[in-house]
């Protein structure tokens, strides 16, 4: 009977252990989606990139990438499938904010953390968001260019697609901070080139050809600023042209480096990765219910380009 | 007689050349509407803006007049691209890279040519498939990032024989080749002659599948030099890049008087194809058109091409059918 006693007690025990332990575990072990906007954009990827670098950091995250490939249905649909699939947090990197809304909604009511992230889609209560104001990363460098662009400067344009909040906010910041304070500047070229650098090529090419001078090229992304000046980097005419980005890509760096770029706001996936994931953890953890934050977007030029090309150094992308 | 055989004479040059007509009026009207339309250094420009959606395109329009078609080109282009770069990086060597760009392309079209010839998959489905592979491992090779620091890789895109861009001169060998596999090898013949009817084709000793798949090889070539010329010219290894090039291709060959229901198309209309959607942009972008109001005249113009060259080709075919019914007519009252 003692015997028997003593067994009864050691499995009742082992037992307890046993589940205490899978409870301490299950409450550690947090389910993170990281919905993507499209993995074929290279700075989406860079931040899936560094959010899964940035999640290693953290034992109790278990994060898991989708990629929506652009589409607002298949963006909804893991949404959906985060939900029914019992993710404790999901972030949403919005393909379009709007589409994203209705979904991102059902999910709080559901009872599943979201955070928006790159761009924020805002006034959702109980949802939280990190992000880069789009504004200000275009308004920095439009404050630098109110001095510096010339009299009577002759400039092209080059925009992100249309009902794209980041291409949007971009645009109406150079507007409000540099083009309504500069009657004088005319915009001799104007035409949205869709983040793409073989596009931005494309219509520099034709501008060069429609114009006798050209002083700045104002771009909402430094891929099409890059592709621009490739159009004209062996061209003495364009010696002096002025050119703006946003983004703080590896390419933009070396360009501002070799001073042939003139300013860019940096981005930082990077920074933008690990807030997201401070902010995950915070919400999981109970240490905050709901927090809108921003990283910062510094001013990138010639002067203080050098420590920024640090940051593409670690990530491989420059050698 | 004389004046009804000048006559015909200038149907028969209306309705096979009517697209060359159109590219000279278009010619015509650009160079009014703008006085740099015909400077040297614009149609340098427009030629190596279209260089790479042309060489696309003459592949494409091989496939089409075989009855079939190539979905993935712009996908395949990209990891060609990013490979080829890859390996120039890892190699310094631009023959090696050059190579591997074009082995890329050709594996590529080689799957599609047999997803296609054994196991019968709609070219269509087949291509489609091969898109969104061929762009997956190009994105995940890359992890998605662009590949900077390319080096000495530029000169294909950005090199220069004389004057002439070098992707140009790529294009313009391509285009030869093009014209002489269609018109001057069996190859070509046969060709024609499955995509016109398959089923007769086979029944006179013509080796379909083994035609198929020869132009998707052809074509694979093709999309894989595309793929080094797109990567040198941005001057960067993007695995995001040529996303749309199918389109851009098959409104080339369509525009040329390729039929989309195989056995018709030739080289040279392919080209002036090309041409016409790179003069309309290039003139609106010249002349500041609006970037929404582009989209509708190009689509608009796109249209009044393609409809000109066919009423033009059937009025031709309902005066050849006319020409031939008056002749027996005339046989069988004489008897």
């Amino acid at each position: 009977m003692n015997t028997f006693m003593k067994s009864l007690r050691t499995v009742t025990a082992v037992a307890a252990l046993c589940l205490v332990t899978a409870t301490v575990a299950q409450a550690q072990n947090y389910k993170v989606a990281f919905i993507a906007r499209a993995q074929a954009d290279s700075f989406a990827a860079w931040l899936a990139n560094g959010i899964m670098d940035e999640a290693k950091k953290y034992p109790d995250l278990t994060v898991d990438v989708m990629d929506s490939q652009a589409d607002d249905a298949k963006e909804n649909a893991f949404i959906e499938n985060a939900v029914a699939n019992k993710y404790d947090l999901i972030i949403v990197q919005p393909n379009n904010g709007e589409a994203q809304r209705p979904y991102v909604e059902q999910a709080v009511k559901d009872g599943v953390k979201v955070i928006t992230t790159n761009a924020r889609i805002k006034d959702i209560p109980g949802s939280s968001s990190v992000d880069a104001d789009p504004y200000e990363q275009a308004a920095v460098n439009a404050r630098l260019a109110l001095k510096q662009v010339p009299e009577n400067a002759s400039v092209v344009v080059l925009n992100g697609p249309s009902g794209n909040m980041h291409a949007d906010m971009r645009r109406d910041a150079w507007q409000k901070e540099f083009f309504d304070k500069r009657s004088d500047v005319k915009i001799v070229g104007e035409q949205i080139a869709h983040w793409n650098k073989e596009e931005a090529m494309r219509y520099m090419e034709d501008w060069v050809q429609a114009n006798d001078k050209i002083d700045a090229i104002v771009s909402m992304n430094d891929n099409m600023a890059a592709g621009a000046l490739e159009v004209i980097k062996d061209d003495p005419k364009f010696d002096k042209i002025l050119a703006y980005g946003v983004d703080g890509t590896a390419e933009a760096m070396l360009l501002i480096q070799s001073g042939k770029m003139t300013s860019t706001a940096l981005q930082n996936a990077y920074d933008l990765a690990a807030k997201n994931i401070s902010v995950a953890h915070d919400l999981l953890t109970g240490k905050i219910t709901q927090i809108d934050t921003d990283i910062d977007c510094p001013l990138v030029t010639k002067d203080n380009v050098a420590e920024f090309i640090e940051i593409h150094k670690k990530s491989g992308a420059i050698k | 007689m004389n004046n009804l055989m000048t006559r015909e004479k200038w149907q028969t040059i209306k309705s096979r050349y009517s697209i060359y007509l159109v590219l000279i009026v278009m010619i015509i009207v650009c160079n009014l509407l703008n006085e740099n339309f015909l400077s040297p250094r614009n149609i340098s420009n427009i030629s190596a803006q279209i260089s790479v959606t042309t060489i696309l395109a003459f592949g494409e329009t091989i496939l089409i007049i075989g009855g079939l078609l190539d979905l993935s080109c712009g996908s395949v282009l990209a990891l060609a691209g990013v490979l080829s770069v890859y390996v120039f990086k890892e190699t310094g060597s631009l023959s090696v890279a050059f190579a591997v760009g074009l082995l890329v392309g050709v594996l590529c079209n080689w799957v599609n040519g047999i997803l296609v010839r054994r196991f019968n998959i709609p070219a269509f489905i087949a291509t489609l498939a091969m898109m969104t592979v061929a762009r997956g491992i190009a994105l995940l090779f890359t992890k998605g990032q662009n590949i900077y620091q390319i080096g000495d890789y530029v000169w294909f895109g950005q090199g220069k024989i004389g004057f002439v861009p070098l992707p140009v001169v790529f294009m313009i060998i391509i285009g030869i080749l093009t014209w002489y596999i269609l018109g001057h090898t069996s190859f070509g013949r046969s060709l024609y002659a499955v995509g016109g009817n398959e089923e007769a084709a086979r029944a006179s000793g013509i080796n379909v599948g083994r035609v198929k798949i020869g132009a998707y090889l052809i074509n694979g070539a093709f999309v894989g030099l595309a793929g080094i010329l797109l990567m040198a010219r941005t001057n960067v290894g993007a695995p995001n890049s040529g996303q749309g090039y199918e389109f851009e291709a098959l409104t080339a060959a369509i525009i040329g008087g390729t039929s989309f229901s195989g056995g018709l198309g030739t080289a040279g209309g392919t080209l002036a194809g090309a041409f016409i959607v790179g003069f309309l942009n290039n003139i609106m972008n010249l002349t500041g058109v609006d970037s929404y109001l582009q989209q509708v005249i190009k689509g608009a113009i796109i249209a009044l091409a393609v409809g000109y060259d066919m009423w033009a080709k059937v009025n031709r075919t309902r005066k050849t059918l006319g020409a031939a019914k008056t002749s027996n007519e005339r046989k069988e009252a004489k008897v």
